[in-house]
């Protein structure tokens, strides 16, 4: 159809709009690339540039820091031979070489790119629809996980087997740094990436992300960071913890350029996938959804973007530097040429601290969240759970140093950073009590994602507790490097992060997939892991306090039962976890089904049909109320009943 | 159903005005990132430049006064010195040229006058080409090496961050002209000419951080350095 002879239009949610010109089939070149052409492109391209690099550099090529070169720059080639042929096969500089030409995407363009019609297909592609991105998400954080798991398995195995050893030390090493930089990762996705980008949109009423196409860029990065950090394992691992303190770090093997790309590619990812939420989320929010009927959850995944935004670009520099260092022989962290140690000590942790509550907020936000839908009543002060994120997001910048008391880094500022420290245990606190109160007098309807929940806010609060102790410098002193630290991270991330995210996954799993996350068999595997979680970790408590250092393979005849338990303990979480991954993939495949809003929520993602239509909403939604006033009565009605009574009233008296 | 009578996106059907808001804001967040990233250079360089650990910020032979020179010092002969300041500064310069130029072809754009966003926009890009041909001059003939101390170091990543920020403005501003040509900026839509001009604004701040850094904080006023061993292979 047209107005125009010259141009096109095309229905776009009831109104005629005018389209460039089409080139060619919708979709254009987008048709033919998917996740195999991005493999194929990325191993080509690899293979190609290590070939060459492997041609061109000397044997004998060496610098005066490190060990020789050769193997360091085929490395170096592979990897970026490998993301740079990875991103061209996923299609992801299609978009940007359109707009410099001037090639504009039509309507049909963009539906084909959201994966209209596309079935199973569009899973595999670098498709724009947030609610495609937001599964993609799901998969890959959780095999990032499984993959991260499994190592916890062999390095719990290690420390269990008191009397051999597996693995020799420097794979060791290795498993512990790559175990934890893999959790990390995937402990800031696990619920911004699924969740943000599925939920999100249509919690505040959109139709999609902001951005589309940089939404698919998020997770295309991402998913080109794993095969970089997974091969690392392959190079000489990272065997200096996951913070890489230099200057182990610097003497450490090829792998850890495997590290360092890994996390400047994944800082490029959190900023585009910050970017994205942050804008989405201040501009399309419904009308009528002002931020006192804005969902918690969403406050959450905003205040997550803002500190993924201001915070991860000093981690991304700190490993741009180190990586100077390595190739091209600079020496920001080298002493004897006027580097600095704590130089990377500092930035690496003006990332690493607020990354704790990048992991955290989103967990809380999501049991806050689900809290009021399943205890029916409004959540206990939603303006105190707002002021605990403010709170966060405010002091979150300003503990870093609280993790280099014991450097020698500027004795003086630790007490200013002891201070800060505690005090962000304040606005934390507030989330906590929160869910207490909103617990209180609550009639709970006990389902699988409030049973997570009370999880969550048991580990919280051990977690919370222990790490006041940390934040104590004379106290740290003791506990510094210990098993102690080990537990009370552990408590933080696994125990309020990933039982969170099992929350929410099973919270948001009817409007995900249509059906039910399996009741039965996903508590038995959320309380298998819940119980072989504390053995682990309590134990893991006493072997600290007792004084094992962390990181380390062999250790005194002291602390054998404690490993004992703590290994057991381990084997629990494991078999806990696969019993709720077996109740995820069943549930996907053959759960019962489940209507559009099974939990009788009051939130906007529940008012649309299940499954979500590509536009989310047919007419877009207007809020008139708050998100959570269950059991309060509708303030309308309320007048109307009044005015009834008064009208009665009157007519008694006559 | 109705026909739009005002600009609006063909993907989406929502207004232009409403796409150019929210495109704004994710520019602001992304100069936020840009900021950080900035940031962390800065304190690298002051960092290294206020400890001079090992004495070993300046360069190899770089002009010491008496009192700055210590035993640490490497006791090779001289060979370089710190670069000098005033290609900091021209470059500099030509950014903010190219920079004016942008702003110059936004404006005409939102004036209707799509001649000057032509020329505003050729230029700018040409200019902008001018600027990382000049980066890359200073960078080959800086009078150290990669490997000659923190101020060398620091200087050479303020440099590549300096043609990674001309590199996107080269994508940019090619993209600008290519669209101006085709028409797709005009009176009617210009928010992309205008929010390049935003973020070249902010390339100028970067820039003339860099040239501060390497102007006025270049000699080390720690002229009693800590000395640490070396962490070599053995």
């Amino acid at each position: 159809m047209s107005v125009d002879a010259a141009v096109e239009t095309k229905t776009v949610f009831g109104s005629e709009v005018p389209q460039p010109p089409q080139h060619g089939a919708a979709g254009g070149v987008m048709r033919r690339l998917n996740f195999g052409t991005g493999l194929v492109c990325g191993i080509g391209l690899a293979t190609i540039a290590g070939w060459v690099t492997a041609i061109i550099t000397p044997s004998s090529a060496s610098s005066d820091t490190f060990a020789p070169m050769e193997p360091t720059y085929v490395y170096l080639a592979v990897l970026l031979g490998w993301f740079i042929g990875f991103m061209l096969g996923m299609g992801a500089f299609v978009g940007p070489l359109r707009w410099v030409v001037g090639r504009d995407i039509t309507h049909s363009d963009a539906e084909y790119m959201a994966g209209k019609d596309l079935g199973r297909k569009r899973y595999w592609k670098y498709t724009t629809d947030h609610k495609v991105v937001g599964i993609q998400y799901l998969i890959v954080a959780m095999l990032v996980l499984g993959f991260a798991g499994l190592l916890a398995m062999l390095i719990r195995t290690e420390l269990g087997m008191t009397w051999t050893s597996l693995f020799t030390p420097s794979f060791y090493n290795s498993m512990i740094g790559t175990h934890g930089i893999a959790m990390i990762i995937g402990m800031i996705v696990i619920i911004s990436g699924p969740l943000g980008n599925f939920i999100v949109p249509m919690m505040i009423g959109a139709r999609d992300m902001a951005f589309p196409r940089l939404n698919a860029l998020s997770l295309w990065l991402f998913v080109s960071a794993v095969p970089m950090l997974v091969s690392s394992m392959f190079m000489g691992g990272i065997q200096d913890g996951w913070s890489v303190y230099y200057p182990l770090s610097a003497q450490a093997p090829p792998g850890m350029l495997g590290y360092q790309l890994t996390i400047i590619v994944f800082a490029i990812s959190t900023a585009v996938a910050s970017v994205n939420l942050m804008t989405t989320i201040l501009t399309m929010r419904a009308k009528g959804m002002t931020w006192s009927r804005t969902p918690i959850f969403v406050y959450g995944i905003f205040a997550a973007s803002v500190m993924g935004l201001y915070a991860f670009p000093f981690f991304q520099y700190a490993q741009i530097l180190g990586l100077s260092d390595r190739v091209f022989n600079t020496s920001f962290f080298d002493p004897l040429n006027g580097g600095s140690v704590w130089l990377y000590e500092n930035l690496f942790w003006l990332l690493g601290h607020p990354e704790v509550y990048v992991i955290l907020i989103p967990s809380m936000a999501v049991a806050l969240e689900l809290m009021p839908v399943f205890l029916r009543k409004p959540l206990f002060s939603f303006n105190f759970a707002v002021a605990g994120i403010v709170g966060v997001v405010a002091l979150s910048g300003l503990v870093w140093a609280h993790h280099m008391y014991m450097t020698g880094w500027a004795p003086a500022a630790n007490y200013p950073f002891m201070l800060s420290t505690e005090l962000i245990s304040i606005p934390v606190g507030f989330l906590v009590l929160v869910a207490i109160g909103t617990f209180w007098r609550g009639t709970a309807w006990t389902r699988l994602p409030l049973m997570a929940v009370y999880a969550v806010v048991f580990n919280k609060m051990i977690g919370g507790v222990t790490g006041v102790y940390l934040s104590d410098v004379p106290a740290d002193q003791y506990f510094h490097g210990s098993m102690f630290v080990v537990a009370h991270f552990h408590y933080m991330l696994m125990g309020a992060g990933l039982f969170g995210a099992m929350a929410g996954i099973a919270f948001f799993f009817p409007k995900m997939t249509g059906r039910f996350l399996d009741e039965r068999v996903g508590s038995i595997g959320l309380w298998t892991a819940f119980i072989g979680f504390q053995i682990t970790f309590m134990s893991m408590f006493v072997a600290g306090l007792q004084g094992q250092p962390r990181r380390v393979l062999d250790f005194d005849d002291q602390f054998n039962l404690s490993n004992w338990i703590s290994t057991i303990g381990a084997y629990v979480i494991g078999i806990g976890m696969l019993i709720f991954l077996s109740a995820i993939i069943t549930s996907w495949r053959s759960g019962v089904l489940a209507s559009s809003n099974p939990w009788g929520s009051k939130s906007l993602e529940w008012q649309t049909a299940t499954p979500v239509p590509l536009e989310n909403f047919p007419v877009l939604p207007v809020v008139t109320e708050r998100p959570y006033d269950y059991g309060v009565p509708d303030p309308y009605e309320a007048e109307l009943d009044s005015t009834d009574q008064d009208l009665t009233e009157k007519a008694g008296t006559k | 159903m109705s026909t739009s009578t005002f600009p609006v996106s063909p993907t989406t059907g929502e207004p232009i005005s409403t796409m150019a808001r929210r495109s704004r804001l994710g520019l602001w967040f992304f100069i936020v990132a840009d900021v950080a990233g900035t940031i962390a250079l800065v304190i690298s360089y002051t960092y290294l430049w206020s400890l001079n650990v090992n004495g070993g910020w300046a360069p190899p032979g770089a002009t010491l006064t008496a009192s700055q020179t210590n035993t640490a010092l490497p006791s090779t002969p001289p060979k370089a010195t710190f670069a000098a300041e005033w290609p900091f500064w021209a470059i500099f310069l030509v950014v903010v040229i190219a920079t004016a130029l942008m702003w110059f072809g936004y404006r005409s754009a939102r004036s209707g006058n799509h001649a000057g966003l032509m020329v505003g926009a050729g230029l700018s890009f040409l200019v902008t080409v001018a600027a990382l041909v000049f980066q890359w001059i200073q960078i080959s003939t800086f009078p150290f090496d990669a490997g000659d101390g923190g101020y060398a170091s620091a200087v050479l990543l303020l440099c590549a961050s300096n043609i990674f920020h001309l590199l996107l403005l080269l994508f940019l501003g090619m993209g600008i002209f290519m669209r101006a040509r085709k028409g797709l900026i005009d009176k009617t839509n210009w928010y992309q000419a205008q929010l390049t001009s935003y973020y070249m604004t902010w390339v100028c701040v970067a820039f003339i951080l860099g040239a501060i850094l390497t102007t006025f904080l270049v000699v080390s006023p720690n002229t009693d350095p800590a000395i640490f061993g070396t962490f070599k292979q053995q």
